[in-house]
């Protein structure tokens, strides 16, 4: 069994036996579609109503993009900070852990107020939602350098910068990656809340709103449609990190090298 | 034939004086000394002694990587001048870079052009016998391979001083001995001044023409023996009964040294 039969092949085909027992109680049982519809109802819906929800999944993906770019530039200038001094990491951390603490839900609708543009307001909650595992990965990545390397990036006089392009942040990039993962799903997550939020106030915006205006309308297979892009936006995205994370660390790291079965 | 350790002491073409230096960790744990020395240029000095006594401290301190509690270090000025070698106890290679760009990597920092690093570069590969290997990573290497990455990395900038601390500690016996026969012939080749830190009196007496014994935590000296057998000397050396004696003594010394701290002998096998 090679590693491609295991890593496409075998979930693709739980996932299709799924979706066939779905479809077979549905149809077995007369289950009405304004409770469970069916995946082919699902499937059709989505092809019927793909004007609509295409638009919708372009903002949802506007706001988790935009979102995680802030949460990787952010996040990382900030481990950048925390590492150049302990001092500051101890003064600056706990607000860090606020920030991820403090449910989302809570604090998306001041955010809302208080932001005027509703878009801007959407990024802001779904980088709050991500941006923790970039700054704690990070910093510990940054941390994470050969004594032995940093003794002789000091033998040669190397500047702070030098040593943070040349020895820091390569050490880091395994944790910055495994921050990304995490942060990715977080910021679509984000991304979602914030819209229900959002939509609840009356502001239209992506996929959430959509499922939100179905729920009210007990357009159940529209619902299940505008959730069902939702998930495959996430497994589309926690794919791409994945494999930007094998293009930067297949030659060097433990965690991307090819094994023997 | 025996002498005092005072005239092995007192030598005036001093490349590195240790004068007095002791260390106290912010702990409070004194790692080091006093500890006096003079190590004269184109020495290959070895330092052993018990784990934990002060060996990888010492060579610290020589290196300007931790600064002396008590007295002080001074270098030759063509030492200093010409930089230091430092070979860690293990490769310590950028795993991310090549072999090329991770020897290359002192010349960068000392801000050395590249199409001139890259000679010098190749030149340390070659001394090393890795010249094929320029564009392999770390981890396609073996133990004793990556180890003579350090080597070549250690030397790209042509130190005259070569400090190495337990450098093949962690590699099986045969790749161990390798090394040392090439390590022993490439120091005789350079005329490098080198102070090698090892737990085995076998590669200490092997390799060096100078042996210095070191008490328990905190480390003294606490014995000095020179070895005048030529360098390069050949794997046929290992098996003389002159090496044998020679270990013996070594043996006997460290014994000694962890039992008793003060200075022990100081002696000089020919």
């Amino acid at each position: 069994m090679n590693n491609r039969w295991t890593g496409v092949v075998a979930p693709v085909l739980v996932g299709m036996a799924l979706l066939l027992a779905w479809q077979a109680w549905v149809t077995v049982y007369d289950v009405p579609a304004y409770i469970v519809p069916s995946p082919l109802n699902i499937f059709s819906t989505l092809v019927r109503d793909w004007g609509l929800l295409s638009g919708s999944l372009l903002v949802t993906l506007g706001v988790t993009f935009a979102a995680l770019l802030a949460a990787v530039v952010l996040g990382a200038a900030l481990s950048v900070v925390f590492v150049q001094s302990r001092l500051v990491e101890a003064s600056l951390f706990p607000y860090a852990v606020i920030l991820q603490v403090t449910p989302l839900v809570a604090i998306a609708p001041l955010i809302i107020i208080w932001v005027d543009d509703s878009r801007a307001a959407l990024v802001i909650c779904a980088t709050v939602a991500s941006i923790f595992p970039v700054i704690t990965s990070t910093t510990i990545g940054l941390r994470s350098v050969d004594p032995g390397l940093l003794d002789l990036f000091r033998m040669h006089g190397a500047s702070r910068t030098q040593t943070l392009l040349r020895l820091r942040a390569p050490s880091a990039a395994p944790y910055f990656f495994a921050g990304l993962r995490i942060a990715a799903a977080l910021a679509l997550i984000g991304a979602v809340v914030a819209e229900f939020v959002a939509g609840t106030g009356g502001t239209r915006s992506g996929l959430a709103y959509q499922i939100l205006q179905a729920g009210l309308q007990l357009n159940i297979p529209r619902l299940f449609a505008a959730l069902a892009l939702i998930t495959l936006t996430g497994i589309a995205l926690f794919a791409a990190v994945t494999a930007l994370s094998k293009l930067v660390l297949r030659r060097w790291h433990e965690s991307e090298l090819p094994r023997d079965p | 034939m025996v002498s005092g350790g005072e005239s092995l002491q007192q030598s005036t073409d001093a490349a590195i004086v240790v004068d007095g230096v002791g260390k106290t960790f912010a702990n409070g744990t004194r790692a080091l000394g006093p500890v006096t020395l003079r190590i004269r240029q184109g020495e290959f000095v070895a330092v052993v002694g018990p784990s934990g006594c002060g060996k990888s401290t010492l060579l610290r301190l020589i290196a300007g990587l931790a600064e002396p509690s008590t007295g002080s270090v001074s270098l030759a000025r063509a030492l200093r001048d010409a930089g230091i070698g430092y070979v860690f106890q293990s490769p310590t290679l950028m795993p991310w870079a090549s072999v090329e760009r991770n020897v290359r990597l002192p010349l960068d920092l000392d801000g050395v052009p590249r199409e001139q690093a890259a000679d010098q570069v190749e030149h340390a590969l070659a001394m090393v016998g890795l010249r094929e290997f320029g564009q392999a990573y770390p981890r396609e290497l073996s133990g004793g391979m990556q180890m003579r990455v350090s080597i070549a990395r250690a030397l790209v900038t042509r130190p005259r001083l070569l400090l190495m601390d337990e450098p093949f500690g962690a590699l099986d016996e045969i790749t161990r001995n390798r090394l040392d026969l090439d390590l022993s012939a490439l120091c005789a080749r350079e005329n490098l001044t080198v102070m090698f830190v090892t737990h085995s009196i076998y590669e200490a007496a092997f390799l060096s023409s100078r042996v210095i014994v070191m008490s328990a935590r905190p480390g003294r000296i606490a014995g000095d023996f020179a070895i005048e057998e030529p360098r390069a000397r050949s794997d046929g050396y290992r098996h003389t009964p002159a090496f044998a004696r020679i270990n013996a003594q070594l043996s006997a010394a460290l014994a000694a040294a962890m039992d008793e701290p003060e200075f022990v002998k100081a002696q000089v096998f020919s």
